[in-house]
């Protein structure tokens, strides 16, 4: 996204100085989250990056954050955190320069020495200037710091939401780039700090995101950009079946999804279906190896005693008793509702024991 | 009451002509073996103990203490526990190294236990062995027995029967 100039006629000399130290401070914290992401890019480099890529200056950050994962049960707590955030940031510049100030990372820091304030002088109301300040790399803000920092403990969920915010974020720079032209309040823009280094890190999308939500100058292309970021929740998280999912992510997600109705349709009769009651052992209890993804939707017997294949085969070559119920293994696969003696009990039970199965 | 003196002591004898597999294999047996050796050290069950006899994992020596209520309190019985290198898809051969009188145990320490026979599943433990063979302590099976005079006289006289388990207790047990 390149931003032609950044208005900084009436800013405060004071609110300078406070920017420049609360940069300083947080300074440590926002390297920390590059090298994260850049570690994060490295895992994922073998996924195309779909499209984000908008940063100029600071490619290299901006691409891994789009690259990050996106587990879909992580979405909505970030959500509401950057929420906050927003309001934290509108609090601080309502009483500091009484202009609508918003955000910004201060990782621009490293690389424009000069501290980029924007400030918007009058036509504070108009959501072209509020975009445009929100768009400038300028000061740092101790919300957007503090709830980065968080964020960072607490894992990726904070860095998952950076590639909608810069999805949100350039629609609606694009949509008030537009507006822009036709208002007279940018006029008062004058180009004191020409921020050519322009680098947008990913708490300035934190309140990026939320502009629409406050600003209802600009709620007529919130609509858009709420979908926009829909599809991107959809389209960009891997399932747990996804094809493209790197091998390295954590199983654990594949325990959260919830198995979709149809699938105990599809799978009737076959001896995959899961029919077991309670937890999906990790490991077989025969040979303490852990089971695969095969092993896991392996149920051979009614009584879902769950094994891997290696030692059910081997149990076949002798007396093909099932080790949990000592019942002889059925040559054919067994059905929960083809069950002759359980009748409806089986289905039943059945039934609800696919709920547990892993998608 | 006197303290079980180790792991290898009471009636151990060793473990006959037969070479088991080393500590050191990577078999599945050994694996498992490692496993359910952990969760007894971790979470063992009552009045029991188990552990390998040496170095060698697939030859343990198990101590089982003589239930409360019953003639065979106050004693504590030795078992060898061998584990086949196909385990767990075989069960473990498990043989009292203490006298015991109980129709269930033979003279020469073999166990009459459907679990160690045909009713053996590899989802069994050595755990769940042992306290199967705790519960044949409390509960005699004379109608399956390894010992029919024994079986015989639990069930014309049990107070006999008691009595000379608690003497045998007394002699061999202690």
């Amino acid at each position: 996204m390149v931003s032609d100039s950044i208005p900084n006629a009436s800013i405060a000399s004071s609110n300078l100085r406070d920017f420049a130290k609360k940069k300083r401070a947080n300074r440590s914290a926002k390297l920390k989250q590059c090298k994260l992401d850049a570690r994060r890019e490295q895992w994922l480099s073998h996924v195309k990056h779909k499209g984000e890529y908008k940063g100029d200056a600071n490619g290299g950050v901006i691409a891994s954050i789009g690259a990050s994962v996106h587990l879909e049960n992580q979405r909505s707590q970030p959500i509401c955190k950057l929420e906050i955030n927003t309001r934290n940031d509108e609090g601080i510049y309502v009483d500091g320069s009484s202009t609508h100030h918003y955000s910004d990372s201060d990782s621009v820091q490293s690389n424009s020495p000069t501290s980029h304030t924007s400030s918007v002088s009058g036509s504070n109301d108009s959501a072209a200037n509020f975009t445009r300040s929100s768009r400038s790399s300028s000061s740092s803000t101790n919300g957007s710091c503090s709830g980065n920092m968080s964020e960072e403990d607490e894992g990726d969920a904070g860095d998952d939401d950076c590639l909608d915010d810069w999805e949100a974020v350039a629609d609606a720079l694009a949509a008030t780039d537009d507006k822009h032209k036709d208002s007279p309040s940018s006029k008062n823009h004058d180009h004191s700090t020409e921020s050519g280094s322009q680098v947008v890190a990913s708490d300035q999308m934190f309140s990026g995101i939320n502009i629409p939500r406050i600003h209802t100058a600009s709620a007529n292309s919130e609509s858009g950009r709420t979908a926009n970021r829909r599809a991107l929740i959809n389209c960009c998280a891997w399932r747990p079946d996804d094809a493209c999912r790197p091998q390295t992510l954590p199983n654990l997600a594949k325990q959260y999804s919830f198995p979709l109705k149809s699938e105990h349709h599809l799978d009737r009769g076959s001896v995959w279906v899961r029919k077991n009651v309670g937890t999906i052992p990790t490991a077989c209890p025969i040979c303490v190896e852990d089971l695969d993804y095969t092993d896991s939707s392996f149920c051979p017997c009614a009584c879902g005693f769950r094994l891997c294949l290696f030692c059910h085969k081997r149990i076949l070559e002798e007396d093909a008793r099932c080790p949990g119920c000592r019942k002889k293994y059925e040559v054919e696969p067994i059905d929960g509702e083809a069950t002759l003696d359980g009748g409806s009990l089986t289905y039943r039970l059945a039934r609800s024991c696919s709920m547990v199965a892993r998608s | 009451m006197m303290m079980p003196a180790g792991g290898g002591g009471g009636g151990g004898r060793g473990g006959g002509g037969r070479s088991w597999p080393s500590t050191t294999s990577v078999s599945a047996s050994g694996k498992r073996i490692q496993k359910e050796m952990s969760e007894l050290s971790f979470d063992p069950p009552p009045d029991c103990s188990a552990g390998p006899k040496g170095d060698n994992l697939y030859h343990w020596v198990a101590t089982l203490f003589g239930p409360p209520g019953t003639p065979y309190e106050g004693g504590i019985y030795f078992l060898d526990i061998t584990f086949p290198s196909d385990y767990p898809f075989k069960p473990p051969k498990v043989v009292f190294k203490t006298r015991i009188y109980h129709c269930n145990v033979g003279s020469s320490g073999d166990v009459s236990l459907d679990i160690l026979k045909d009713g053996w599943s590899p989802a069994l433990t050595i755990s769940k062995v042992l306290v199967a063979l705790r519960s044949i302590f409390t509960n005699p099976d004379p109608y399956k027995p390894l010992v029919p005079g024994v079986a015989r006289l639990y069930l014309a006289d049990r107070v006999k029967h008691d009595e000379v388990a608690a003497e045998w207790t007394l002699r061999f047990a202690r």
